[in-house]
């Protein structure tokens, strides 16, 4: 691509993320600085501050109980995840494509939702957790758990695809040789999904490290990371000086690991194969299959599916008053909001995501901006915009830009790796025919990346139903989402409130569930995740 | 070819500019940022539009804290014109800052209801801020539990550490919740510094400390599935139970609990944000909508949207606040020392009953 196509392609989701996420939190940075407002507890040079938080016990707590969970939260998911992945990647079972499906059901659940899920089934009144000792009311397991269920499926799915794309001549050349299974995998297998796990790990470890509803919800104020602290110094006490600073080391860690990300990304793009391995069928006597297949659902049952159960059951005891509630004309409105507004969200998100990723991977700055909405605070985003542009935030573009801002790197990140596989050749070959660049897009790179598209546009749809960092920004009774009205009926005393929450938690699930169904349906003949 | 596309992309991605174009003759917009529980009739506020010739735009700023604090920030150029929700706690802060704009006699001469005057007298007198409603923060006890336990209720604070009801109450951590930090706020008042000690009874005696309002009574209250048949919630939460109750019920499934000490009395007001209604005719906008809450109706309205209690003289109860009980005489707590202080309380809390 030419140097003048790439900075007309590359200028729009550069504007967007630069006027969206950077320069608004750069101005309240910029302005806590400078401004001191009248009751702000910290005096001092900005600077000197900077290294000080280091010196102030919670401060530094905050950091370093950020850091382990996160750490704590990602080994746990590779830990589980990869076997399960390896078996479903290698073997075809009864429920396989359902679950594969479903497993990326976490991911989309309202977060306040997806607490009380996990709650209700990990919780200390929860139906597992009640029987183990280490869910003591405030316990730090619970955010890991919720992590956990948020997560899994990140690496599972990252997972299934690195070992499905294992080359079936080499494994086959490996097993002739002689090779035990066991040493297939350590030594062929492994290495060869590892790229794939290991991007997976590093954003598990950033959505935990950057994460910031779930963490609110479960962990508390014993167990508050360093982006809870930011929301608490900001929103509530607008400790703007404290809380830049936190939010800039925040900043410096979540880049290190973005960067670490990219990296990989670009290190270990490998050009897709023609022969790849396809899942085989169970044999009568193998029996050693089966207890790989009963790990996959013991852990995806117990982590993630479980709670999502939990939420069902609950939905279908609610009563009749409470069906009557919800089936009314304030539900159809915020579904009609949630549509239209996931939908202008997925346009924005999809064609910004879209230009970003073309522009290339071979810069590593340049895929770190596109992964910057990840690491920036959203509460400093949000704050930060009313000084920006005051007049424009109760304008719903506003809050479209605002889901497409969290949605974007879900649709750069699979694009980005779906490009670095695309053979070079077939381009070049379309070009030399005479095709201009727009046809070979259209004809050549298009459909070979379609899948990837379409998986970047559910995982982008899902985060836009339920995100709850939205939550932060101004809005308008008009507007109310589904997700927003849930709260709204949490928020009131009564027993139809409760019942109708849960009512309409299920049935968010249901729609995202379709959504997915819808979006991805035509990519399922393939074995990719 | 290319070079549409490009506009395209131009087009879809600056989505930004305000494509509103107001007209000669339409109606005068108002901007009013209220905190996320404001909720009223569409119809009326439908109603009011029509009549006051006014389109307005609700904006929901997130809790009151945080709506004020948003008000701070966008002082420069303010994000609407009128607030509601700043409640008689938070106005020293408000004023502070700076964001609230001198209301006229007229609007302040409007006839209050003498109990809301005894809850905080220096609050009522305002010149800059309008009561709207009012209502209590209180412990709240699920009345199934009482009676087939055969626990008696207590009667005082200071009986909520005994062994009698170890495990029973759960409140809400003041740090991230506001009726939390009004039932701190009320036992320290009541307590002064024998306060902390209480507490490590309390805590000692196993209170749970939820992180919100809705964790505490959906998760946590035994009426909702929990362990724990005292949870600190609303006066008018009772009612709420019987207006939103599955099936129609004569008498509340959960009572309040009045404890001296235990209450917390709050109201919650309107008032113009300081540059913002510009022009006579949005200024009049903005006197007409507050003249509108405090109107019979509107009055009438607020009780079972928000839960609260009216301020104006002579309006009548809804019938379900009968299971609310009478409002308790309970006066507010000083602003000037809640807004010194309740960091420090919030922290201590945090030290003796969290860590």
């Amino acid at each position: 691509m030419t140097h003048w196509r790439s900075i007309a392609l590359g200028l729009w989701p550069a504007l967007f993320i630069g006027g969206l996420a950077v320069l608004p939190m750069l101005r309240l940075v910029w302005f806590g600085a400078t401004e001191p407002l009248p009751f702000a507890q910290q005096g001092g040079d900005f600077w000197q501050g900077l290294l000080a938080i280091w010196q102030d016990d919670y401060l530094r707590g905050r950091i370093v109980w950020s850091l382990t969970q996160a750490g704590v939260t990602t080994f746990l998911a590779v830990s589980l995840g990869v076997p399960v992945a390896w078996v479903m990647a290698r073997w075809r079972f009864a429920g396989r494509g359902w679950l594969l499906q479903t497993l990326m059901l976490p991911f989309v659940v309202p977060t306040l939702v997806a607490a009380m899920g996990v709650l209700a089934w990990w919780g200390p009144q929860g139906v597992l957790g009640q029987w183990l000792p280490w869910t003591a009311s405030e316990s730090p397991w619970l955010l890991i758990a919720g992590n956990l269920f948020f997560n899994l499926c990140l690496v599972i799915r990252a997972g299934v695809a690195g070992f499905s794309s294992q080359s079936a001549a080499q494994f086959d050349v490996a097993r002739t040789l002689g090779a035990t299974p066991w040493r297939t995998f350590w030594r062929l297998e492994l290495p060869h999904a590892m790229p794939a796990i290991l991007s997976a790990a590093s954003l598990v470890f950033l959505y935990c490290l950057g994460g910031f509803g779930l963490a609110l919800l479960l962990g508390g104020q014993a167990y508050a990371t360093a982006e809870v602290a930011i929301y608490t110094l900001v929103a509530h006490e607008l400790e703007l000086v404290l809380a830049s600073q936190l939010a800039l080391w925040m900043l410096l860690f979540t880049g290190i690991v973005v960067g670490l990300y990219a990296w990989l990304q670009m290190r270990h793009a490998t050009p897709r194969g023609a022969d790849v391995m396809v899942p085989r069928d169970l044999q009568k006597k193998q029996w050693w299959p089966r207890i790989g297949i009963a790990w996959v659902w013991l852990v995806c049952g117990a982590v993630s599916l479980a709670p999502l159960l939990a939420i069902f059951i609950k939905a279908l005891s609610a009563s009749a008053a409470t069906w009557a509630h919800v089936l009314s004309a304030e539900t159809g409105a915020a579904l009609f909001n949630t549509l239209r507004f996931s939908a202008a969200g997925l346009v924005v998100a999809l064609v910004l995501g879209v230009c970003h990723a073309l522009v290339g991977g071979r810069y590593w700055w340049w895929r770190m901006w596109g992964l910057l909405p990840l690491m920036v605070s959203p509460v400093m985003i949000a704050f930060g915009l009313l000084l920006v542009v005051p007049h424009w935030l109760d304008h719903w573009p506003l809050l479209v830009g605002a889901y497409a801002l969290l949605a974007m790197p879900l649709v750069v990140q699979p694009m980005a790796q779906a490009l670095d596989a695309l053979p070079t050749a077939w381009a070049d070959a379309a070009r030399s025919l005479g095709a201009t660049p727009w046809r070979v897009w259209w004809r050549v790179t298009l459909p070979l990346v379609r899948p990837a598209l379409r998986r970047g546009a559910a995982f982008a749809l899902a985060t836009m139903v339920g995100e709850f960092a939205v939550t932060l920004f101004l809005s308008r009774p008009e507007w109310t989402t589904l997700t927003t009205l849930i709260y709204q009926h949490l928020g009131r005393a009564g027993r139809t409130q409760l019942e109708s929450a849960w009512v309409l938690s299920a049935g968010l699930l249901c729609l995202t569930l379709w959504l997915f169904w819808l979006i991805e349906k035509p990519s399922k003949r393939g074995s990719h995740a | 070819m290319k070079r549409r596309s490009l506009v395209w992309l131009a087009a879809t991605a600056m989505v930004f500019p305000s494509l509103s174009v107001s007209a000669a003759g339409a109606p005068t917009p108002l901007r009013v940022i209220t905190h996320s529980s404001f909720d009223m009739p569409k119809e009326l506020l439908a109603k009011f539009e029509a009549e006051a010739g006014v389109k307005l735009t609700l904006i929901k700023g997130g809790d009151a804290g945080e709506m004020l604090n948003k008000l701070i920030l966008s002082k420069e150029a303010p994000i609407a014109d009128v607030v509601f929700g700043i409640d008689n706690a938070m106005l020293p802060r408000a004023r502070k800052a700076g964001v609230l704009a001198p209301l006229p006699a007229s609007l302040l001469a409007l006839p209050l209801n003498p109990a809301v005057k005894a809850v905080d007298p220096q609050a009522t007198a305002a010149t800059d801020w309008l009561p709207i409603d009012y209502g209590f923060v209180t412990l709240n006890i699920d009345k199934a539990w009482f009676a087939s336990n055969n626990v008696r209720l207590p009667t005082q604070l200071s009986q909520l550490a005994e062994p009698t009801y170890a495990k029973l109450l759960v409140v809400q951590n003041p740090a991230t919740s506001s009726p939390g930090l009004a039932f701190l706020s009320a036992t320290v008042q009541s307590q002064g510094a024998g306060v902390w000690g209480w507490w490590k009874n309390l805590r000692a005696n196993g209170v749970k400390v939820s992180n919100s309002w809705s964790d505490a009574y959906y998760k946590d209250f035994t009426r909702n599935g929990g362990t724990r048949p005292m949870v600190v919630s609303y006066l008018s939460s009772p009612a709420a139970e019987v207006f939103y109750s599955d099936k129609p019920l004569t008498e509340s499934p959960t009572a309040n609990l009045n404890l001296t000490g235990g209450m917390y009395a709050q109201i919650e007001g309107i008032a113009l944000v300081d540059g913002g209604a510009t022009t006579a005719v949005t200024q009049q906008a903005a006197l007409d909508f507050m003249r509108f809450m405090r109107g019979a109706e509107a009055q009438a309205a607020l009780q079972t949207t928000m839960w609260m209690w009216p301020v104006s003289n002579g309006v009548p109860l809804a019938p379900v606040m009968s299971h609310a009980g009478a409002a308790p005489s309970v006066k507010a707590l000083d602003a000037e020392t809640l807004a010194r202080e309740s960091r420090d309380w919030i922290r201590q809390f945090n030290q003796v009953v969290v860590r």
